[in-house]
């Protein structure tokens, strides 16, 4: 299940970030999605270890704990993805794919002409867009 | 196969290095043994790996072995080849033999034994015992030496060496050695043949029944054993990856039930470093391997490899990600291991790889990018710990010390509670530990937050944990099932479908209740048919726990909530540091804070206070609000129990510019009460707080405002506050910076108390006169009480941006424009010249603003010596409309021009002086306005008259005057415009005269010619001269001119001529004493001018003199009249010269002709002889005169009586001199008249060319 998913924008800032959790514990959330930008950061400086995946904006499994995962993605505006997940048997692929829409889906939200750059989302279109994509997220696996 | 595992082990530990054997055939290897010893180990080596590629080591350990050893005997050959590892490497013979029947007969028989086995690497040492002061025996040694090397060497390979006791030879042990490494290196090469082989036969039947990972482990391992004794750890290493990857294969493909181990006592410590903690027949059981035992067996010997390959940033790399892996296998096994079996191993297992990898690694010659990421894992080890810890201390009721935190509740909330099958019950003796714990669960309340803020904590339990453990009971029980999950759903619902119903107090309360769910003496029944209550819960765990571990420390830690804390110290600020080594600095900074939460509980504020400022700092500085607005109060109090108000005012106000939707408004309102109040109480000393992200301000939109150099003015500024409630301020000012210079800049003041509403408020400022320049807003300041507020953020017209970097960035736009200084105003004179001195004239004074208003101007007017203003007249005012600017006035003043219509309409304003001062109409202050000022010019000189052609003028400068003008104006009389203006004044008439002709009856005819000055028409009524003794007016006149037909109206600037005869004669002496000494013109005039054009009539001056004016005006000037002075009454004339040019040398006659004009009796000379003296002046170097210089000529005194005057002379020097002159001394140079007049120069040849000095060619 993904509990949270968020946009960072370029000076790590956060521009939209969303848990899907029942409890009121959206903070718990913003501390995983903050504390990731490390190993974005780590990422992004270190070309060294990224390798082949130089030009890739999809950056992976950021950090594995016992007991969720992060996944992040980084646009090449310096936008930062940051998936947080539970599910701890997840395929590479529906992740890509999930990032793939989001972006597109975050490109129309900032695309809007009354979107500042650099400013947080607003947009309730975007916020119901991103929750139909969260819901559909690992469907197509099980299916 | 399983069988010789415990052998297997045995050999392993028993043979820890290379053995090298010794066939001692001689019996001489005690005596030999110590010197071969001190050469192990071997310096250097070059071995085969696995891939048969050369490897340089250092020291390789080896042993020497006699074969007759225990050890190396009594082997069965098939264990030989199955630990072939530990059998000898190379087999060194020693020999020795003194003479060649003792080798031919009993050593060469001996030695062929080992010369056959093949399978040995073996060669000869001979020792030759011969001394080599014995050259006998010496050369019987090399001949023994010779035969060995001819039976036994071959040209293929060497196999003999020579040792000689008394003193080898130098290269001796180099030798030896390089022999030992070739038969190792040949052994080597065969056996890892061997063994590959052999894994490669057995991998082949990998997925057939017969198929037993023992046996391929006993390969595997043993070599991995052989690469490790021979120093090859990189091999060695492959080998165990290469046996773990085999082994997760067969343990995931399943099918047969393994025991999975991790039941014996101590199996809680982990043992990932130590490989020997347990025997392998320990982790083998039929067969069959247990996973617990044997992966981390298998570990501990990578580890060890590691370690020796000094890469203990792979131990902890690997080590890491093999706890979390081992720790799902724990998971999932979890039901059959002793309860929390999974937290206590991984605590274990973290804190022995932090121990080992710390200690062992020195990142000296690591690249930094490793460095870091050592740290990273290092500070991830820690950090997993934590988590477990964290876990273990809130199942035995420490949750409450556990600070609810975003790290902690993310580490804790999505762990999942251990589950063992069943969940222990709290045993019989430990109930009066239930009622102390219960006790302290009803007393502990949360912890008042400062600003009294209410927030629901985060959660540090994934589920409600009396709901799982009961459940986790009942599973597998009968009974009360239903209850406990009614229970459990209460417990959730609460958590989740009431909260938003409850106000946050309330739900902190809940949550409370829902942990403690505390209910005693509800149920009578026993515990074990009754849901457990939180307290049994904790006491059961605790009791469970101390079953589970058998580490004392760790017992220890858990024993009470002191060294819980103290090891969770540890442990986060290890964590911390680590991080801090990394790339992960936001990890370490939050884990400060945890350290922060602790010190803060524990009252040491200080270090609270640091730790939060690093946290608060990062949050703040990537605007993550939601985070900062949990951490941030917690600073603020610290701050506030530091004292440092500076700082908790400052944290209030952080707290206020956060997001609005973070707290709520009652919650910002305490945090501006609070600032208030400290800014009203007495504080120590004045506080300056940074309100930039609070208050904002800017500018009005549009174009900036424009001022003239000098002016002051108001400044009106937007102020946008984000105060919840209204802020009353005492004082306000704004800075201004100029664009041009940083430095440069004013302040403004509002001193009056200003109320700032939240939101928008126009506030005016004073404006000071500025420097020229353009400026944007600087700083705005405020003060409240002790406080001073500053804001340097500039909105763009909107509220304080939060989602806005603080950017210092100074507004581009400039808010106000100074200009340069430049002219507002001009005063001129409307006509400088000719106006008419001596009368009073209307002076016009032009006063242009230029694109500046004069309204309220005064104008000062001074005037200048021989000056005066008539004050009895009023100063006239009018609309000034110059012809040429008249229809560009219009046009660029539209507005104005309409305004002052009515103003021009009325023609004149008649104006006051009062004390120099003229006060501006209103009409005039955008309009050019000419000024009428009555002024007349004093001249007392009488104007005087010149003859014709004669310089004779009167010097304008006499007749200039000087006004001198200066026009106050501005909004506040601040501009000032000062302009001397020139008058020229001047007469109406420049009078010249001229004698037209001197009749014969010395009757004078004077021409009076009157020059009109004025540039408006003169009409001259009368003209009268008087004139001066010595003349008179010839006839009967009366000093008026012969014909007059006055009036004469003289057009501007042309003249007029007037007649007047005159004879010069003797006066009488009453006469001399009427006549004045000059003579005067008088002239009466009239003068039709416009004030506008220049000379006007004069105004009148009193009412009694408007009949004067009537009849005109009167000018008088002066005129000079002389009798005449030229009387000829002889006429010298030079007579032409003979010839065109002299010659010096050459006499020449020059001739003069003196004729007597006429009968001058009056002058006659008294001596009364027609004698006349008569001189030559010349210059004698130039001239010699012959005859005389001097002397008389007589000469008729009858008119036309002539006479010739000549005289020779010879010139002396060449050139252009002047000729002789004739003086006549007695007559009177008056008298005499050169006509024809003589030669100025002549031309003086030089003397002609003597002929005596030409001598012909």
């Amino acid at each position: 299940m993904i509990v949270c998913v968020a946009v960072v924008g370029h000076q790590n800032n956060p521009l939209y970030i969303q848990s899907f959790t029942d409890a009121d514990d959206a903070l718990k959330l913003h501390h995983i999605v903050h504390c990731s930008l490390d190993v974005v950061d780590e990422r992004v400086n270190n070309p060294k270890k990224s390798g082949p995946t130089l030009n890739e904006t999809f950056l992976g499994l950021l950090y594995p704990t016992e007991n969720y995962k992060v996944y992040g993605y980084l646009t090449n505006t310096k936008v930062k993805f940051i998936l947080v997940t539970t599910d701890l048997d997840v395929r590479d692929a529906d992740v890509r794919n999930f990032f793939r829409r989001f972006h597109a889906a975050y490109v129309d939200a900032v695309s809007n002409p009354f979107h500042v750059p650099g400013k947080k989302i607003t947009s309730r279109t975007f916020a119901d867009r991103v929750s139909t994509i969260v819901q559909s997220f690992g469907l197509s696996s099980a299916a | 196969m399983a069988n010789y595992l415990a052998q297997f082990q045995t050999i392993k530990s028993a043979c820890p290095c290379m053995i090298v054997a010794v066939e001692d055939v001689s019996d001489i290897w005690p005596t030999v043994k110590s010197s071969f010893e001190q050469r192990l180990p071997f310096k250097k080596a070059c071995l085969n790996n696995k891939t048969r590629n050369p490897v340089f080591l250092e020291n390789l350990r080896a042993e020497f072995v006699l074969t007759t050893d225990a050890r190396l005997r009594s082997r069965f050959p098939q264990e030989q080849y199955l630990f072939w590892f530990r059998e000898p490497y190379a087999t060194l013979v020693l020999a020795t033999c003194e003479d060649l029947d003792e080798f031919k007969n009993i050593l060469k028989p001996r030695l062929k034994v080992f010369a056959q086995n093949d399978e040995r690497e073996w060669f000869i040492v001979f020792v030759s015992k011969a001394h080599p002061s014995n050259d006998q025996a010496t050369k019987m040694a090399k001949k023994v030496y010779a035969k060995f090397e001819a039976d036994f060497s071959s040209k293929k390979r060497e196999r003999c060496c020579k040792f000689d006791i008394h003193g080898p030879e130098p290269n001796f042990w180099e030798e030896l050695e390089f022999r030992i490494i070739e038969s190792v290196k040949n052994t080597l090469d065969r056996r890892i043949q061997f063994y590959e082989d052999e894994i490669r036969k057995l991998s082949e039947q990998r997925f057939m029944p017969i198929w037993n990972f023992c046996n391929f482990f006993i390969l595997k391992e043993s070599l991995a054993f052989m690469f490790e004794i021979a120093q090859l750890h990189e091999d060695a290493l492959r080998e165990y990856d290469e046996l773990e990857l085999c082994y997760l294969e067969t343990v995931n493909m399943g099918g047969i039930y393994r025991e999975f181990g991790g039941l014996d006592r101590g199996d809680d410590q982990a043992a990932l470093l130590n490989p020997g903690k347990k025997s392998l027949t320990q982790i083998v059981l039929d067969e069959t391997f247990r996973e617990f035992e044997f992966r981390q067996y298998l570990f501990a010997c990578q580890s060890k490899l590691l370690f020796r390959l000094n890469r203990s940033f792979e131990v902890a790399s690997r080590g890491h990600s093999f706890i979390i892996s081992f720790s799902k296998s724990l998971q999932s096994n979890e039901s059959m291991l002793p309860f929390c079996m999974r937290e206590v191993w991984v605590i274990t297992a973290c804190l022995a790889l932090i121990d080992a990898t710390g200690t062992k690694y020195n990142g000296e010659d690591e690249a930094p990018e490793i460095v870091k990421e050592f740290y990273r894992v290092q500070g991830d080890l820690y950090s997993l710990c934590r988590t477990k810890l964290l876990r273990l201390a809130y199942l035995i009721g420490y949750g409450t010390e556990i600070e609810r935190s975003p790290v902690n509740s993310a580490s804790l909330s999505m762990l999942p509670w251990p589950r063992p099958a069943v969940w222990p019950s709290v045993p019989d003796e430990a109930s009066s530990e239930v009622d102390v714990k219960e006790k302290m669960l009803q007393q502990e309340s949360p912890r008042a937050r400062h600003f009294g803020l209410q927030r629901k904590p985060l959660p540090l339990e994934p589920t409600v944990l009396v709901g799982e453990a009961n459940r986790r009971r009942t599973s597998f029980s009968v009974g009360n099932a239903s209850e406990i999950f009614y229970a459990g759903r209460i417990d959730d619902g609460l958590a989740s479908n009431e909260s938003s119903k409850q106000s946050p107090a309330d739900k902190v309360q809940a949550i409370m209740m829902s942990r403690t769910y505390s209910s005693p003496g509800n149920f009578d029944c026993s515990i074990g048919r009754r849901p457990m209550r939180l307290a049994e819960i904790f006491v059961a765990a605790e009791y469970a726990l101390k079953k589970t571990i058998s580490n004392p420390d760790l017992q220890k830690i858990l024993l009470s909530v002191e060294s819980f804390e103290q090891k969770y110290m540890e442990l986060t600020k290890g964590a911390a540091d680590s991080y801090h080594h990394s790339w992960w600095k936001r990890y370490g900074v939050v884990l400060d804070g945890e350290i922060a939460a602790v010190c803060f509980k524990r009252g040491n504020f200080d270090l609270a206070a640091k730790s939060y400022e690093k946290v608060c700092a990062l949050y703040a500085g990537e605007r993550w609000e939601d985070l900062l607005a949990e951490v941030l109060p917690n600073l603020a109090e610290c701050q506030k129990s530091l004292d440092d108000l500076a700082g908790y005012l400052t944290s209030c106000v952080r707290l206020l510019s956060l997001d609005k939707g973070l707290f709520s408004a009652k919650e910002r309102q305490v945090f501006q009460s609070e600032v208030v109040s400290h800014a009203h109480s007495e504080m120590a000393r004045h506080v300056h707080l940074d309100v930039s992200s609070l208050i904002t301000f800017s500018g009005n939109p549009g174009p900036p405002m424009a001022l003239c150099d000098g002016d002051p003015g108001t400044l009106s500024v937007t102020v946008w506050s984000g105060f919840p409630d209204d802020i009353t301020l005492d004082s306000i000012s704004l800075t201004l910076m100029a664009t041009y210079n940083a430095d440069e800049g004013g302040k403004l003041r509002n001193s009056s108390a200003t109320c700032l509403k939240p939101g928008r408020n126009p506030i005016t400022f004073p404006l000071p006169p500025q420097k020229p320049g353009s400026y944007v807003l600087g700083v705005l300041t405020g003060h409240v009480g002790h406080l001073t507020f500053r804001s340097h953020s500039f909105s763009r017209g909107g509220p304080a941006d939060s989602d806005d970097f603080m950017s210092y960035e100074k507004p581009t736009r400039p808010i106000l424009k100074v200009f340069k200084p430049r002219p507002l105003a001009d005063l001129s004179a409307a006509i400088s010249s000719a106006l008419l001195i001596n009368e009073t004239q209307w002076v016009g004074i032009i006063a242009q603003p230029l694109k500046y208003s004069l309204k309220g101007a005064v104008l000062h007017i001074e005037t200048g010596p021989g000056l005066m203003i008539e004050e009895s007249h009023s100063i006239e005012m009018e609309r000034y409309r110059n012809s040429a600017q008249g229809s560009a006035d219009t046009a660029n003043s539209g507005d104005a021009a309409k305004d002052c219509s009515s103003a021009a309409n009325k023609h004149l304003e008649k104006l006051c002086l009062v004390n120099g001062k003229i006060d501006f109409p209103e009409w005039a202050s955008d309009v050019s306005s000419i000024l009428w000022i009555p002024i007349r010019a004093i001249d007392d000189k009488l104007a005087r008259g010149s003859s014709s052609g004669g310089p004779d003028r009167q010097s304008v400068v006499d007749r200039m005057r000087t006004l001198a003008l200066k026009l106050e104006f501005g909004i506040s009389k601040n501009q000032i415009y000062e302009r001397p203006v020139t008058l020229h004044f001047s007469d109406p008439f420049h009078v010249t005269t001229r004698i037209v002709d001197q009749c014969d009856d010395d009757t004078l005819l004077l021409q009076v010619t009157l020059h009109s000055q004025l540039n408006a028409t003169l009409s001259v009524y009368d003209v009268c001269l008087d004139l001066q003794a010595g003349f008179i007016h010839a006839g009967k006149g009366n000093g008026r001119p012969i014909s007059g037909s006055f009036p004469l109206i003289i057009s501007p600037t042309s003249k007029v001529g007037l007649l007047f005869r005159l004879c010069s004669k003797k006066r009488s002496a009453e006469d001399e004493n009427k006549v004045s000494p000059e003579n005067i013109l008088n002239i009466r005039y009239g003068i039709s001018g416009d004030r506008t054009i220049g000379a006007h009539p004069p105004l009148a001056m009193k009412s009694n003199e408007t009949g004067d004016t009537g009849r005109g005006l009167s000018f008088r000037s002066t005129l000079i009249l002389q009798q005449p002075i030229l009387n000829p009454c002889l006429a010298v004339g030079f007579l032409p010269l003979p010839s065109d040019c002299f010659r010096v040398g050459q006499l020449v006659t020059i001739k003069w002709r003196v004729e007597r004009l006429k009968d001058n009796e009056e002058k006659r000379v008294p001596q009364n002889n027609d004698e006349m003296l008569y001189e030559i002046n010349v210059n004698s170097d130039k001239w010699m005169l012959a005859g005389r210089k001097r002397g008389h000529v007589s000469l008729a005194m009858k008119q036309g009586s002539r006479i010739v005057i000549s005289i020779l002379c010879m010139p002396l020097v060449a050139g252009y001199i002047h000729p002789p002159r004739l003086g006549l001394p007695d007559v009177n140079e008056a008298n005499i008249s050169c006509r024809p007049a003589g030669c100025h120069m002549v031309c003086v040849l030089p003397p002609a060319p003597s002929s005596s000095f030409c001598i012909s060619a």
